[in-house]
């Protein structure tokens, strides 16, 4: 919706006269900064909201909707708020939390302008149209040139005749009409996007396509996720930076180990094990993230009578975590990692590399596809009551395999078939990770327990307690092991079996 | 959205500064307010210097193919928007009663616009009617001031009197309004009625000059005069109502 204007060459001053021989009142200048926030992932943007801390003669945090639907205000003193945790408990801080969970609020573009606010009222007295003139934009670090000024209509519900005949006028004037608020243009002048980053592996194949340009077109795919999120997991932004990372290298590794007879073997196997190393290395900070998150959720079952018992506890987790992404990050940081990923990016976009063989990705993929489903119920129907823990988690990392696959290349299945196959393989990883999860925080448990004890950091009430916490962990993996039968039932069905095959059939005729 | 009305049988005991001081109190704590003048006399209407005109009058507004949303205006405060009132109202009864299911209706006309705000005050006129029992029909809590007066007291009891038959029946939660803490009756009585009512909520609000004057400032407390004690007091009074309504 236009609801701006900008002018090359007009004054803002020669604009404001103009609305105040109209019947405007015009404020005073004030320096106002307005930064717009989001999450990595523009889940606000996403959701149609737009987060601004506005700081000038009052500081306040703005929460606007689409045009027509009341903005939420919220005086804010304090520094920009980064997570939900900053926000006080109130219908605002909900709105904003439901949506960024666990992410951290980033600064998407920040600009001061000199503002001055016009309003015509109504004969009660009651504005019935704003226009904000936005002078003299600065933004940090900008090279891009700004316009000099932009006034933005702001309507009032109910007052649709005020804000057309208010932009009519501002049009006559001779301005240029702009796209969306002053954040907008100020932020496209930028060249700066609300849209956010994806991390969706999804992307468009043809079946008749080459099958080494395909896994090339997937691998970058892959390749600029982790990128993306390498600042954001370095600076330990928030957890999701390290989490997407790692999808993104467990999908490259899985789309190699598919590779086979694509790709050149010395360049498959060489960047299998460069990429096999980054994954472990990622491990233990995101089992102790995963850790931490779940402490909350995990400890309220106890109904400890006193919670600080577990202070120490957490404390050290918290501690350990800390040093994890410490040296996580000066891994990641390092050399060797960057002339990996550079590397990678060199074969990955060199237009001399020839296909070991030659042949069409859609026939080939639904083989592998193929494959990895007889894989995934060959292992999971000798899966007894007595198999050991290790046999879900071999199950598990085959469905994983198999769920690379179908994302990364579901550019050539049928969309509704693929969507429906993944939920239900969803289901079944749910029951894998969650008895995995318990499993690494069992053991990670017992270990701590007995580090702590060792060093006397403990007194015997945390110590009960961790054992309260290990059982409690062991019922939940048992739990989870014996959902393990039904889960694989609903997922080792006939008409599942029927889906997938109609989809490889879309690929692969005949 | 959560959906409140303040409410009481009895007249002029604060039910429009209640619902006016606590829309701007929502307001400043970061919610989306939606403030629905049921009064006919249209009093949060003329303090939010919002035109007293429902478009078709208030037939056509609960009619069976009636709607809110064309009647929403925002006020004088961004964050909160008007359903304003006008004399049309006072056949609001009439009106409801041609409909199919009245004491629905209006909980009916709200589901449209549930996502766009995060609480809905009604503001009420006083009286015991249908239009009552509609509002009872919508609201999850009433608001019930109560002024240091033996009658009062009386008018909160036939209200919860009348709720105890109804199914689904709103919270009451009454509200010490009007107090004047240098007379001994009101002490006393609002003494008695904290010791015969435990839902009464803690905050009591004062007897106040500038509460009086919101008619001429056309404005809440919070913006007239933001430092008085009736500012402080409706300010904990949202607390403890915004508390009761998302516990």
């Amino acid at each position: 919706m236009q609801s701006s204007f900008t002018h090359p060459d007009r004054a803002a001053s020669s604009v404001l006269r103009s609305l105040a021989a109209i019947g405007f009142e015009v404020g005073l200048p004030v320096a106002t900064t307005c930064v717009v926030l989001d999450t990595f992932d523009a889940r606000l943007h996403r959701a149609g909201l737009r987060l601004e801390h506005r700081i000038g003669e009052v500081g306040e945090l703005v929460l606007a909707g689409p045009a027509g639907t009341p903005p939420a205000y919220l005086a804010w003193l304090k520094a920009t708020p980064r997570f939900g945790g900053d926000f006080p408990s109130g219908p605002f801080g909900r709105r904003v939390v439901s949506l960024s969970q666990e992410r951290a609020l980033i600064p998407v573009v920040s600009f001061t302008t000199h503002t001055r606010v016009a309003c015509r009222r109504d004969r009660r007295g009651k504005a019935v149209v704003w226009v904000l003139m936005h002078e003299r934009p600065l933004a940090d670090g900008a090279g891009a040139e700004l316009p000099a000024w932009v006034a933005e209509v702001v309507g009032v519900v109910g007052h649709d005749d005020e804000r057309a005949d208010a932009f009519d006028r501002l049009a006559r004037l001779g301005l240029v009409p702009a796209h969306g608020r002053a954040a907008d243009v100020i932020a496209r002048a930028l060249g700066v996007s609300f849209e956010g980053h994806t991390s969706v592996p999804t992307i468009a194949l043809d079946a008749e396509q080459d099958a080494l340009s395909a896994y090339r077109a997937v691998l970058i795919n892959l390749l600029s996720t982790i990128r993306d999120n390498l600042p954001g997991t370095l600076a330990n932004t928030d957890p999701e930076f390290l989490h997407e990372l790692r999808v993104a290298v467990r999908r490259t590794r899985s789309v190699l180990s598919q590779g086979r007879r694509v790709l050149p073997e010395d360049v498959r196997t060489r960047f299998a094990t460069a990429f096999g190393q980054l994954g472990t290395l990622t491990s233990p900070a995101r089992d102790l993230d995963v850790y931490v998150m779940g402490w909350d959720l995990m400890v309220a079952p106890l109904r400890l009578p006193d919670p600080q018992v577990l202070v120490r506890v957490r404390s050290e987790i918290e501690r350990r975590r800390t040093a994890a992404h410490a040296a996580l990050s000066a891994e990641l940081g390092g050399e060797a990692c960057r002339q990996t990923l550079e590397d990678w990016h060199g074969w990955l976009t060199d237009t001399q590399v020839v296909p070991p063989r030659p042949m069409p990705i859609g026939p080939w993929m639904a083989r592998r596809i193929a494959k990895a489903q007889a894989t995934v119920l060959v292992r999971g129907r000798a899966i007894t009551p007595e198999s050991p823990p290790e046999a879900l988690h071999d199950l598990r990392k085959d469905a994983k395999k198999l769920r690379y696959l179908m994302e990364c290349f579901g550019g050539l299945l049928p969309r509704k078939g693929r969507k429906a196959f993944v939920g239900q393989l969803k289901v079944l990883q749910d029951n894998l990770g969650d008895h995995q999860d318990a499993e690494v925080q069992l053991a990670e448990l017992r270990l701590l327990a007995h580090d702590l004890h060792a060093r006397a950091r403990v007194d015997t009430d945390a110590l009960l307690a961790m054992g309260r916490l290990s059982d409690l962990l062991d019922r939940r993996r048992r739990q989870q092991r014996e959902l393990f039968v039904e889960r694989f039932a609903g997922y080792d069905t006939k008409a599942n079996g029927l889906v997938l095959a109609a989809m490889l059939n879309a690929v692969e005729p005949g | 959205m959560k959906i409140a009305a303040t409410y009481s049988i009895k007249g002029g005991v604060g039910k429009t500064s209640t619902a006016v001081n606590l829309a701007f109190e929502a307001a400043r704590e970061g919610a989306r307010v939606l403030v629905w003048d049921l009064d006919p006399q249209g009093a949060a209407t003329f303090l939010f210097r919002v035109r007293p005109k429902v478009r078709g009058g208030s037939r056509r507004m609960v009619g069976a193919r009636g709607e809110l949303a064309p009647n929403i205006r925002g006020s004088n405060l961004s964050p909160v928007h008007v359903v304003p009132a006008d004399f049309s109202l006072r056949h609001l009864d009439l009106h409801l009663k041609k409909s199919a299911r009245p004491s629905q209706r209006l909980a009916d006309l709200l589901a449209p616009v549930q996502d766009l705000y995060d609480i809905a005050l009604l503001d009420c006129p006083p009286s015991i009617s249908l239009a009552s029992e509609s509002v009872f029909g919508a609201a999850e809590a009433l608001l019930v001031p109560v002024v240091p007066a033996t009658l009062a007291a009386r008018t909160l009891t036939q209200l919860v009197d009348f709720l105890d038959d109804q199914e689904d029946a709103p919270l009451v939660l009454p509200i010490l309004s009007m107090v004047d803490r240098r007379r001994r009756l009101h002490k006393e009585l609002a003494e008695s009625l904290a010791a015969d009512w435990p839902e009464l909520l803690a905050t009591s609000i004062p007897a106040a000059a500038v509460i009086e004057r919101m008619g001429i400032e056309r404005a809440p407390v919070g913006v007239s005069a933001p430092s008085s004690p009736a500012t402080r007091a409706y300010r904990s009074l949202w607390a403890e109502v915004s508390a009761r309504l998302w516990a």
